[in-house]
């Protein structure tokens, strides 16, 4: 162990300016502890630490070692700082210099942190800009009395722009917040997409597997129908008319999501052409009565007594059919106007029509069964 | 031979033309309709069939006959077909000076790299192109000239300075200049040809260069800089253009480039404390400007600008650099935190993929850099690199990556991801961290060219799905047309082979590509087209991972003894001095009667530039589909943005990309009319993939030939390869897949009678109405019939789809 630490010994020749940039280590040596010389081969997990008050690192032995009992001068040669051993922490540079800026940055930036819009013109911005970075500037590698000058500066700023600080403080949290929750959010999104893209490609797999082992199995059952085939081919204009409306609410529940989040690389997609349902013969039309409303237990002494003769009361005639249709007719016309008809036109318009014959065609399950 | 388009007089160098050429609604009328419309086109025509020339005779007659006098650009991929189209273009204007009796004021260039254009004693010597890049700077810079004057003995080329004694507008005469022949011009008159021609840029009818010069952001603002709006752009043998755009905006970083980097950013510290020394003025100087903004400080950035910058978008040039980053000892600073932070990300040891943002989020807590300085990161760099009047660039290229892949993480959150992969395989203990930051949208570097030329034409012989390439570079298009062929005879078989000799199916797909009865059936297949084909023969693999597993294995079964009976046998390696030697040996074999089978890979070099025309390739033979290495991180990462972004699916896009790949390869060996050829196609999963082939190909493609096993396509090919060994006359083309003049007049006759009758039958209907009334009322008889058997036929087809399914 006769070799000098290389770090340790560029750090006494580096010997600058002030205390504290005077003995920095240029270079961490990854290998080999400065302190202890143990060199990684017999350590397999030498772990590295530093302390922010001088920035010289060593293996995690000597730290516990030196540190233990109470606080203890710097082991480097020249370095008179006491250290304690919780300030020690693993540095995230390689190079300490930039760990060291980093840490004096964090702190300027904790007090000089006003945003754009706080000023007025750009330039002024950028000027505001870089009075900051010649002040870091000051604190990371400046002479005694610029570091001083610098110290002095920001703690009267911190002083006379203390709201300020502390508004941009929060605005910035909830900013970091805000963009953390966005990225959460898109990330999940998209996760819910693969999933998406995934199960629809799978159940296509399973939808065609499926059709053609029906298509094998009628084949094997010889009497090929045109009735089979046309069940065969009415099941799958289903399977595209369901995927078609679960499509659609999916779009309606990411058009009310866009105003929350934005979704990564999102185009305006094609609409989906409007699926077919079957056909509506009413065109839409519903004959739930509007004008009157009809009682369950409603009666009339003219029919009364047929309610008791046998040659009414056979085989599936209902007098509440009855009852309705006489109802019905009674009103047919009634509410009808010429006039408003020919402006208005007669009926729902054509999208409503092909909604809620989608909407049939969603729930309309039993439709295949006859 | 001289015709009419619409009212274009079209000049066109050869006697004979190809009917594709001609025809109504073929590819001259096309491209004029394009022109006419100032849109963007998507042409394929089978390739070597003289498509530069027909292109360029009918741009040229469009420039000439209008007053616009529009620009062409003409972008091909390699120096070879630059060097050709430029051949091409020197014919024609020699045939039209001869037609029209004089020569006709025009201009046309080539640009290619200073390695090749340069004429310097001592700089052209040097073998890689950096290096003279590097040296031809050092010599041509524009402070280096001032120094000159300055009276300080540096030195400078000669070449390069006696252009600045010409007029600016006119370095060179009109006319059309060859690469060689503006070698030739600059020795005599000692000017530089590399400069003349980037100077002569501007004031040319017709420039040829590579697709880098317009598409990568980092070339183009420098070279592509001043050409107007209304130019003509077209991107030739364009069918791998998206991978040419992704590839000019992507960036790996690796632990050495950062070294690098890092020793970049200290060598540049140090030039500015030299410099604060002895000449305080000039970065004083730099920082007022840099003070008023970004492109006050760069009215210097012309041809010999330093480094290059990826895109800016126009209102961040206009404005300031931020304030922390204008003076140089402070952007350094920024540097080298931005290089250390980069440092400690690559040493985590697992897979991470990241967006911009999220990156953007960490870097700035932890080093407290904000986006937007890293965003003017590129271009501060370039004025200060001038500003250090540094001249050995080459020492700074690291730094300059760096930067640009700063500045591009910054300006776009969309379409690129950051992946950082610790190893190099999956299996590899070393660690090798590679930060891939990729560009996942092919249309981010394109788009500035559709914003900018109004018509832009992309041609190729194979780029089919043809509705594939608008949606995957996002742009509208005028015309989509792909041309089939006219041939006197058949001179290509294509033939898909699913079955071997025994029956059993073949397929390089995952599972089964190493069981031995699908290896030696493969090598059944090889030796049976060994024997019967003369002279050359190209077999593709899909990788080269596969090629060499067997290759092994068909040693093993002494295949490849058997095949040497017949042929020489050559294999394509990753090194390219090796497979320049493989393709030597091969092409003196094919010549001398040898033979040869020449192995390669169907992504490889080989099966991009490289023709097999005549004896050089009478067989090519593709085993497997040459799909992509779909574990690729960076794929996977594609294919995702392709499904969310413009709803390509993942399994469409690699068919998609394994089909253009197969129809390049089976592209190389029919280089012409009289060539000819067989293509085989070997994998069971080709059967479905047919329609996916170039319209030329898969014309010629007969149902019968689709579904073959080793023996049929063996005999089919013997009977092929017969009928193509029979005399075959220039003449026997005539008429058919080559017109002349008569021809052509003869078809535009008729094509006129065509028109004149149509127009005559519709003034009929006009004139009598009746008739065309009760006409019309049959044909709504006609309609509710046919409404009823619509159904059934409806159903029918519907049937046929399911027992296909």
């Amino acid at each position: 162990m006769l070799r000098k630490a290389p770090a340790g010994g560029r750090a006494v020749a580096s010997n600058g300016t002030t205390a504290a940039t005077s003995s920095l280590p240029v270079i961490s040596s990854e290998d080999m502890c400065p302190v202890c010389k143990t060199i990684r081969y017999l350590n397999k997990d030498m772990e590295f630490l530093i302390n922010p008050e001088c920035y010289h690192s060593m293996c995690v032995n000597c730290v516990n070692r030196l540190f233990n009992d109470g606080p203890n001068q710097c082991p480097y040669a020249g370095c008179r700082k006491t250290l304690r051993r919780k300030g020690f922490r693993s540095a995230f540079f390689g190079d300490l210099s930039v760990e060291r800026e980093v840490d004096i940055r964090r702190r300027v930036a904790a007090v000089f942190n006003q945003v754009e819009d706080d000023f007025e013109t750009l330039k002024d911005y950028n000027d505001y800009l870089q009075m900051v970075e010649d002040l870091t500037f000051d604190l990371v590698s400046g002479t005694d009395a610029q570091r001083r000058a610098a110290e002095a500066t920001l703690q009267q700023w911190e002083l006379e722009h203390k709201a300020d600080i502390e508004r941009n403080r929060k605005a910035g949290k909830e900013a970091d917040e805000q963009s953390r929750r966005r990225l959460a959010a898109e990330r999940e999104a998209a996760r819910q997409r693969r999933m998406e893209a995934l199960r629809e490609a799978e159940e296509e797999k399973l939808e065609r597997a499926r059709s053609r082992e029906a298509e094998l199995d009628s084949l094997a059952q010889g009497d090929v129908g045109a009735g089979a085939q046309r069940v065969q081919l009415k099941r799958r204009g289903q399977a595209a008319a369901n995927r078609a409306v679960e499509a659609a609410v999916n779009a309606a529940v990411a058009a009310a999501d866009v105003g929350r989040l934005s979704i990564r690389g999102l185009k305006e997609k094609k609409k989906a052409p409007a699926p077919e349902g079957p056909y509506d013969p009413f065109g839409g039309m519903d004959f739930v009565p509007s004008r009157y409303k009809l009682r369950a237990g409603l009666t009339h002494p003219g029919i009364e007594k047929y309610k008791h003769d046998p040659a009414h009361i056979t085989g599936g005639y209902s007098f509440d059919e009855y009852m309705t249709r006489a109802m019905f007719e009674a009103f047919a016309g009634l509410g009808v106007f010429i006039e408003d008809e020919k402006e208005v036109g007669i009926g729902l318009s054509a999208g409503e029509v092909a909604t809620i014959s989608a909407g049939i065609a969603a729930v309309g399950d039993k439709m295949e069964l006859d | 031979m001289e015709f009419n388009i619409d009212d274009l007089p079209v000049l066109f160098p050869y006697p004979r033309i190809y009917p594709g050429r001609m025809l109504a609604g073929s590819y001259m009328v096309d491209l004029k309709k394009t022109l006419d419309a100032g849109g963007n086109c998507v042409l394929e025509m089978p390739s070597g069939t003289g498509k530069t020339v027909t292109l360029l005779s009918l741009i040229v007659a469009y420039q000439q006959y209008y007053p616009s006098h529009r620009k062409l650009i003409y972008c091909s991929r390699t120096m070879s077909e630059i060097e050709k189209a430029l051949v091409e273009l020197k014919a024609l204007m020699k045939f039209r000076a001869e037609r029209l009796g004089y020569e006709e004021e025009f201009r046309g260039l080539g640009l290619t790299s200073r390695k090749n254009l340069c004429l310097h004693p001592s700089v052209k010597r040097e073998k890689s192109g950096n290096v003279v890049d590097a040296r031809c700077r050092s010599l041509t810079a524009g402070f280096v000239k001032e120094k000159k004057e300055k009276g300080e003995d540096v030195e400078v080329c000669v070449y390069h300075d006696n252009l600045d004694l010409l007029e600016a507008s006119n370095l060179i005469p009109n006319g059309v200049w060859t690469l060689d022949g503006l070698l030739r011009y600059g020795e005599q008159h000692k000017q530089c040809p590399y400069f003349t021609a980037r100077r002569m840029m501007q004031y040319c009818n017709v420039i040829i260069y590579s697709y880098h010069y317009l598409l990568d952001p980092k070339i183009a603002e420098r070279v592509s800089k001043d050409l107007s709006k209304d130019c003509i752009v077209v991107f030739d043998e364009a069918h791998n253009i998206d991978n040419v755009c992704i590839e000019s905006l992507s960036t790996d970083i690796t632990e050495d480039s950062l070294r690098r980097a890092t020793r970049g950013a200290q060598s540049l510290e140090n030039k500015i404390n030299e410099m604060r020394e002895s000449d305080q003025q000039k970065l004083q100087d730099e920082y007022e400007k840099l003070v008023e903004g970004l492109r006050g400080a760069d009215d210097g950035r012309q041809e010999d600008s330093f480094m290059s910058n990826p895109i800016l978008p126009d209102d961040l040039l206009k404005e300031a650099v931020p304030g922390n980053i204008r003076r140089a000892e402070h952007f350094v600073a920024f540097l080298r935190r931005f290089i250390e932070y980069l440092k400690t990300r690559m040493k985590v040891r697992q897979v991470i993929s990241e967006t911009p943002p999220s990156f953007l989020a960490h870097l700035k807590e932890y080093t407290f850099i904000e986006k937007k300085p890293l965003r003017f990161c590129a271009e501060r760099l370039t004025s200060l690199v001038r500003t250090l009047e540094l001249t050995n660039i080459e020492d700074y290229q690291p730094l300059q990556e760096v930067a640009t892949f700063a500045t591009l993480v910054a300006t776009y959150e969309k379409g690129f991801l950051l992946i950082l992969e610790p190893y190099e395989s999956d299996t590899a203990e070393v660690p090798n961290p590679v930060l891939h930051f990729t560009c996942l949208d092919a249309a981010i570097a394109i788009k500035p060219v559709f914003e900018r030329f109004s018509s832009v034409i992309i041609t190729s012989g194979t780029i089919s799905p043809l509705e594939m390439y608008p949606k995957m570079l996002d742009f509208p298009t005028v015309v989509q047309e792909s041309y089939s062929m006219t041939l006197a005879r058949r001179s290509f078989l294509p033939m898909i082979v699913t079955r071997g000799s025994d029956q059993a199916s073949i397929s390089t797909s995952f599972q089964v590509r190493n069981e031995p009865s699908v290896v030696r059936n493969y090598g059944n297949l090889l030796t049976e087209f060994a024997k019967i084909t003369p002279d050359g023969m190209v077999v593709f693999f899909p990788s080269y991972l596969y090629m060499e597993s067997i290759i092994s294995m068909w040693q093993g079964m002494g295949i490849l003894d058997e095949v040497w009976k017949y042929k020489l046998i050559l294999v394509e390696t990753p090194d390219a001095q090796e497979t320049s030697l493989a393709l030597e040996t091969y092409r003196t074999a094919c010549c001398n009667g040898r033979g040869a089978v020449l192995l390669c890979v169907a992504r490889g070099k080989v099966s991009e530039g490289i023709d097999f025309d005549h004896q050089y390739g009478r067989t090519v033979l593709c085993i497997g589909v040459p799909f992509q290495y779909t574990e690729s991180r960076i794929l996977k990462a594609r294919l995702e943005f392709l499904r969310e972004t413009y709803r390509i699916r993942e399994n469409d896009f690699l068919s998609f990309d394994a089909m253009r790949h197969a129809a390049q390869c089976l592209g190389r060996v029919l280089r012409g009319k009289d060539d000819y050829g067989l293509m085989v196609l070997a994998d069971r999963r080709f059967q479905k993939k047919r329609n996916q082939l170039p319209k030329w190909i898969n014309q010629a493609l007969l149902d019968a030939d689709t579904n073959l096993s080793t023996d049929m396509a063996v005999s089919s090919a013997r009977r092929f390869l017969k009928t193509m060994a029979q005399p075959f006359r220039a003449k026997d083309q005539e008429g058919i897949s080559t017109w002349n003049m008569e021809d052509l007049r003869k078809h535009q006759e008729k094509m006129d009678e065509e028109r004149i009758k149509e127009l005559q039958a519709q003034r009929d209907r006009e004139l009598n109405p009746p008739p065309a009334a009760q006409a019309a009322s049959h044909v709504g008889a006609g309609q509710a019939e046919s409404d009823y058997e619509m159904d059934d036929f409806d159903e029918a087809e519907l049937m046929a789809l399911d027992n296909n399914a």
